[in-house]
C-alpha cells in the first residue's frame, strides 16, 4: 500500500511539472467527468476503464494487454486499471461504449484498421475524428504472397500473369485494410483481379495453399513460418523500409506505389477528454514505447514502429479515413 | 518406433509435481467454466492464456490443454443434464444425452462421454503421432470448395435429426438459415435485416440462440407439462451405486460408435472451421444409419452419445494437425493458442515440428495428459455434477433461467443478446409444442454462414461455375463420401438381407450379445439396473469378471 502512495506522489509530481510544462492553458478545462480533474490526473482512487472492441486472443486484444502489462510492471498508472473485452460489430460495440464516456479522462481504448472502416460501412454514430487522440505507436504491415510452387516469383511477374489471366486474391474481411491494399496494388500496377474474402487467417492460408486462390495479403506474424519453410513466397510488403525478417522482399514504395495503407494501431481516449489526461497520456506511451517489454511485443509481432502523438495521429487517421472511402466507393463496396 | 519413442519422452519429461497439479487445476477451472452455458473452450482459453505467460511454455501450454478438455466437458456436462449446449460441438449430445438424464441415467450418460473423450483422445494422440506428416498434406488440400462439402456433410444431419417430420423439420432448418443471414454478408459487405443496429453487424450469434432454444425452451415445456408437480423417482448418483456406471450393455453397443466416431472425428478435425461440430453431426448421423436400433435414437440411445462425444474430442486433436503442421489455426481455440505461440516467442508455422521439437511433442503430450486427467478428475466429479438431475424441477427450473441468463451475458456483455436469448426461450417452446426441431434451427444457424461463405468464395474463384467441385481432387473424395453417407440407410439393410441368404439364418451376432439384449430402457435409474443384470448371463468370462469386480467394491 505504501508503495502505491508513493509511486502515486511520483505520479503527480510527474504531472506539476508536465503542466507547468504545458503553460497552465489546462485550467479552463472542466469536463462533465469526476469534477476532481483539478487535484490533477490520474487520481489514484480511479479506476481506469480499459476496452477492447474486440475478442480475446486477437491482435488488438494482443497489443491492450502487452500495454495493460507494461504500464503495471512500471507502475506507471496509479490507480486500478480494469480490462475489459466489448467486442462486437466490427468494434462498434466497443468504440461506441468509449463514445458514450465523453468529457470523461478515464475510460481508454486501441484502435486497428476495423476503428476507420466500420464506421464507412455502418451507422455506427461515431467517427474516428470524434475521440481524444493519444497517438499511434506502430503498424501492422500488409504483405502479398503466393504459393512457393507457384512460377510466379517477383512482383513483375505477378503483374505479367495478371494482364494475361484471370487471377484470384483473398484477404480478411470485405471492407477492409486487406480488401484495399489488393485493389490499390491493381490499380496503380494496372490489372485486374477478383478480390474473394475470407473470415479467418487459417482458411486464408490453406485456400492459397490449395491452389483455390492465387495470391492473399496477411501479416507478417502470421505468415513468417509459412515463408521460412518455403511454402509462401512473398512479393511485397507495405511497410515504408523493409521489414527485418523479410530482407529480400520488396517495399511497395520501392516498386512505384503510392499511399498504400498499413493497418494502424494506436490509441484513443473519449471525445473530449480534458487535455491534462490527453497530456498525461502522450508522456507515459513515450516512456511506455521505450520499454524493452514494448520492443520485444513489437519484435515477437512483427509490426513496425510509426509514431504520431496526439494531433498528428488525428491528421493521420482524417487522411487514411478519406483515402479509404475514396477506394472503396470506387469499388462499389460502400 | 521413432515416434511414439517421442510422445513417451514427452510425456514422461511432462510428469513433475508442478505439471500435475497446474493439469489438475486447469481440468476442474475449465469445467467450471464449460458448465456456463455459453462459455466454451475456446472462451475459456482466450481467458486464461494471459495469466500463463508468467509460467514456463511447457506448462502453460499444459495448463491450457487441461482448461481445453475441462471445458469441452463441460459443455458436455450441461448438453446432458439441462440440454444446453455450451457451444456448437456439444448439440449432438444434447440429442440422446438428455433423454439418458431424464431417465435418470445422467451419470451413465455422463461417465460414457467421459470415456469416449478419453478413448478419441488417445486414439488422437497414436493418429497424430503416426499420420501428422501425411495428414498435413490432406490439411493443407482444404480450399473453400472442399469447406463447402464438408458443411454439407454436416447439413446432411438434418435428415436424420427430422426424421418423419419433414415438413416442420424443413420449416425448422429455414427459421435457422433466415436467421443466418442477419449481420455483414461476407461477400459483398452490405449488412442485412440490421436495422441500423450496431450489435446486430455481426450476426446472430449461436450462443443466445442455443441457450435459449434448449435450456430455456426445455424448461417452459417442462413446466407446460407440469414437470415441477411430479415427484421425482428415486435413484442414487452416488459412485457406489449400481446406476451410476454405465452397464456392459451400455459398453457393447457404444464400443464400435466411439472407435468410429474417433475416426472420423481426427479427419473431419484437420480441415479448418467447423470442424468439431461437423464431426459431431456427421458421427450422430453414422451411427444412426449403422444402428440396429435407430428408433432408439433421439429416446436414450447411448451410442447415440458416444459417437458424438468421441468425435467432438477427436477432432480437436485433429485441430493440432494444421497447427502443428502447417502452423494454420484449425479452431477457434487453436487459433488462439497461435498467439499463444507468438507471445511465447515461437514462430508457427511448417518448421515448427522441426525447430522445436520438444514443444510439439509437449503439446501433444499434454493434450493426451488432459484427456487422462480428465477421466480422473471426472470419476469424482460426475456424482456431484450428476446429482442436479436429483434437484426437483420447481428449484431447478429458476436456477437454470438465471444460468442461462448469466451465461448469456458473461459471453459478450450485451443485453440484446440475452433478449434474443429470452425469445428463443420463447420459440423453443412453441416449437417443442408443436413438434418442431430445435436441434435443425440451431445446426441451421452453425452451418449456414459458413455454407453461404464459402460457397460465395468457391463461385467467386470459379467464375461462377461449378465444374470446380469436379476439377479437385479432395472434392471430389468429398463427393464419393457424400454419396457413401446417403447411401449408407438403404446398404446396410440391403447388405444384411444378402448375408441373410447366404448364410440362410438370422443376422444373430456370435453370443447372442448384440442383438439379443432388448432390455427395456426404463424410466427411472432401478429399471437401468435391472437391465444390467439382464444382460449379464449370456456374456463372455472375461467381462463376468469385470462385474463382479464392480459387485465387491459395493
Amino acid at each position: 500500500m505504501r508503495n502505491t502512495k508513493v509511486i502515486a506522489a511520483g505520479a503527480a509530481a510527474v504531472l506539476s511539472l508536465t503542466l507547468a510544462a504545458c503553460g497552465g492553458d489546462s485550467g479552463g478545462e472542466g469536463g462533465s467527468g469526476s469534477g476532481s480533474e483539478a487535484a490533477g490526473y490520474p487520481e489514484a482512487s480511479e479506476d481506469l476503464d480499459w476496452t477492447i472492441a474486440f475478442g480475446p486472443g486477437g491482435g488488438n486484444d494482443i497489443m491492450a494487454r502487452t500495454i495493460v502489462d507494461i504500464l503495471e510492471k512500471n507502475d506507471l498508472y496509479p490507480g486500478n486499471i480494469v480490462v475489459q473485452n466489448r467486442e462486437g460489430g466490427s468494434g462498434a460495440t466497443g468504440w461506441g461504449y468509449l463514445y458514450s464516456q465523453a468529457g470523461e479522462g478515464y475510460g481508454i481504448s486501441t484502435t486497428s484498421g476495423s476503428f476507420i472502416t466500420t464506421p464507412l460501412q455502418a451507422d455506427t454514430g461515431w467517427q474516428p475524428s470524434d475521440f481524444t487522440p493519444v497517438g499511434l505507436m506502430a503498424t501492422d504491415d500488409a504483405v502479398f504472397l503466393v504459393p512457393g510452387s507457384s512460377p510466379v516469383k517477383t512482383w513483375d511477374q505477378w503483374v505479367e500473369t495478371a494482364k494475361s489471366e484471370r487471377l484470384v486474391v483473398g484477404g480478411i474481411g470485405t471492407v477492409n485494410v486487406d480488401f484495399i491494399v489488393s485493389a490499390m496494388l491493381a490499380d496503380q500496377a494496372g490489372y485486374e483481379v477478383e478480390y474473394v474474402p475470407f473470415n479467418e487467417e487459417g482458411q486464408l492460408i490453406t485456400s492459397l495453399l490449395s491452389g483455390a486462390v492465387d495470391a492473399i495479403v496477411s501479416n507478417p506474424a502470421e505468415i513468417l513460418g509459412q515463408v521460412e519453410a518455403g511454402e509462401l513466397t512473398p512479393l511485397l510488403t507495405t511497410a515504408d523500409e523493409r521489414i527485418d525478417a523479410l530482407p529480400d522482399t520488396p517495399t511497395d514504395q520501392e516498386l512505384g506505389f503510392e499511399g498504400i495503407p498499413s493497418m494502424p494501431r494506436g490509441m484513443i481516449l473519449p471525445p473530449d477528454a480534458p487535455e491534462e489526461a490527453q497530456t498525461w497520456w502522450i508522456d507515459t506511451m513515450t516512456q511506455v514505447v521505450e520499454t524493452p517489454e514494448w520492443r520485444e511485443y513489437i519484435e515477437g509481432n512483427y509490426l513496425t514502429e510509426d509514431i504520431r502523438w496526439g494531433e498528428e495521429f488525428a491528421a493521420y487517421l482524417q487522411e487514411t479515413q478519406s483515402q479509404f472511402e475514396e477506394i472503396l466507393t470506387e469499388a462499389g463496396a460502400l | 518406433m521413432d515416434v511414439f519413442n517421442d510422445l513417451g519422452q514427452g510425456i514422461a519429461a511432462l510428469l513433475t509435481v508442478q505439471n500435475i497439479l497446474l493439469l489438475g487445476a486447469g481440468v476442474m477451472i475449465g469445467m467450471v467454466v464449460g458448465v456456463m452455458p455459453g462459455l466454451g473452450p475456446s472462451a475459456g482459453l482466450a481467458i486464461l492464456l494471459p495469466l500463463t505467460f508468467s509460467l514456463d511454455p511447457t506448462g502453460a501450454i499444459i495448463m491450457l490443454a487441461a482448461v481445453y478438455y475441462g471445458a469441452m466437458y463441460g459443455g458436455t456436462i450441461t448438453s446432458v443434464l439441462i440440454n444446453t449446449p455450451g457451444e456448437s460441438a456439444t448439440v449432438a449430445s444434447t440429442f440422446d444425452g438428455y433423454p439418458l438424464a431424464k431417465q435418470g441415467r445422467a451419470g451413465p450418460a455422463l461417465v460414457m462421454a467421459a470415456v469416449a473423450s478419453f478413448i478419441a483422445g488417445t486414439l488422437g494422440a497414436v493418429l497424430i503421432s503416426i499420420a501428422a506428416p501425411a495428414m498435413a498434406s490432406v490439411a493443407a488440400s482444404f480450399g473453400p470448395p472442399e469447406l463447402f462439402l464438408i458443411v454439407i456433410l454436416g447439413l446432411l444431419t438434418l435428415i436424420v435429426i427430422v426424421g418423419k417430420n419433414r415438413l416442420l423439420g424443413a420449416v425448422s432448418a429455414l427459421i435457422g438459415f433466415g436467421l443466418a443471414t442477419v449481420g455483414i454478408d461476407i461477400g459483398g459487405g452490405q449488412q442485412r435485416y440490421t436495422f441500423g443496429s450496431t450489435e446486430l453487424i455481426n450476426g446472430i450469434d449461436f450462443i443466445p440462440v442455443a441457450i435459449g432454444l434448449f435450456g430455456v425452451g426445455e424448461v417452459l415445456h417442462t413446466l407446460w407439462v407440469g414437470g415441477h408437480l411430479e415427484k421425482l423417482a428415486y435413484f442414487s448418483v452416488k459412485a457406489r451405486a449400481k446406476g451410476f456406471w454405465p452397464t456392459r450393455k451400455d459398453f457393447r453397443e457404444s464400443n464400435g460408435s466411439m472407435l468410429r466416431g474417433s475416426l472420423l472425428g481426427f479427419a473431419v478435425g484437420t480441415a479448418p472451421g467447423a470442424g468439431a461440430t461437423v464431426a459431431s453431426l456427421m458421427s450422430y448421423n453414422l451411427e444412426k444409419s449403422l444402428s440396429k436400433t435407430p428408433e432408439k435414437f433421439g429416446k436414450g440411445a447411448m451410442p447415440g452419445l458416444a459417437g458424438p462425444e468421441a468425435a467432438n474430442n477427436a477432432a480437436s486433436t485433429g485441430a493440432l494437425v494444421p497447427l502443428l503442421t502447417l502452423g494454420i489455426p484449425g479452431s477457434a481455440s487453436t487459433a488462439v493458442l497461435i498467439g499463444g505461440f507468438l507471445m511465447w516467442g515461437l514462430q508457427p508455422g511448417p518448421l515448427l515440428m522441426e525447430q522445436n521439437p520438444e514443444f510439439a511433442w509437449g503439446l501433444i503430450a499434454s493434450m493426451y495428459l488432459g484427456n487422462v486427467m480428465l477421466l480422473i478428475v471426472n470419476i469424482f466429479f460426475i456424482p456431484v455434477f450428476a446429482s442436479i438431475a436429483r434437484v426437483p424441477f420447481s428449484f431447478l427450473a429458476p436456477m437454470i433461467l438465471v444460468v442461462c441468463i448469466l451465461g448469456t451475458f458473461t459471453v459478450n456483455g450485451s443485453i440484446i443478446e440475452v433478449g434474443i436469448m429470452l425469445a428463443c426461450g420463447v420459440l423453443g417452446f412453441f416449437m417443442r409444442r408443436y413438434g418442431m426441431s430445435p436441434a435443425a434451427l440451431v445446426i441451421a444457424l452453425v452451418l449456414g454462414p459458413l455454407g453461404e461463405e464459402t460457397l460465395r468464395q468457391t463461385l467467386l474463384i470459379s467464375d461462377g461455375s461449378f465444374g470446380i467441385f469436379l476439377e479437385r481432387t479432395t472434392s471430389v473424395v468429398l463427393l464419393a463420401i457424400m454419396a457413401f453417407m446417403i447411401s449408407v440407410p438403404w446398404l446396410v439393410p440391403a447388405a444384411k438381407a444378402g448375408v441373410r441368404r447366404l448364410t440362410g439364418r438370422g443376422g444373430n451376432g456370435p453370443g447372442g450379445g448384440t442383438s439379443g439384449t432388448t432390455a427395456t430402457t426404463g424410466t427411472a435409474g432401478a429399471t437401468g439396473a435391472a437391465g444390467a443384470t439382464a444382460g449379464t448371463p449370456g456374456a463372455a468370462a472375461d467381462t463376468s469378471a469385470d462385474t463382479s469386480a464392480r459387485s465387491s467394491s459395493r
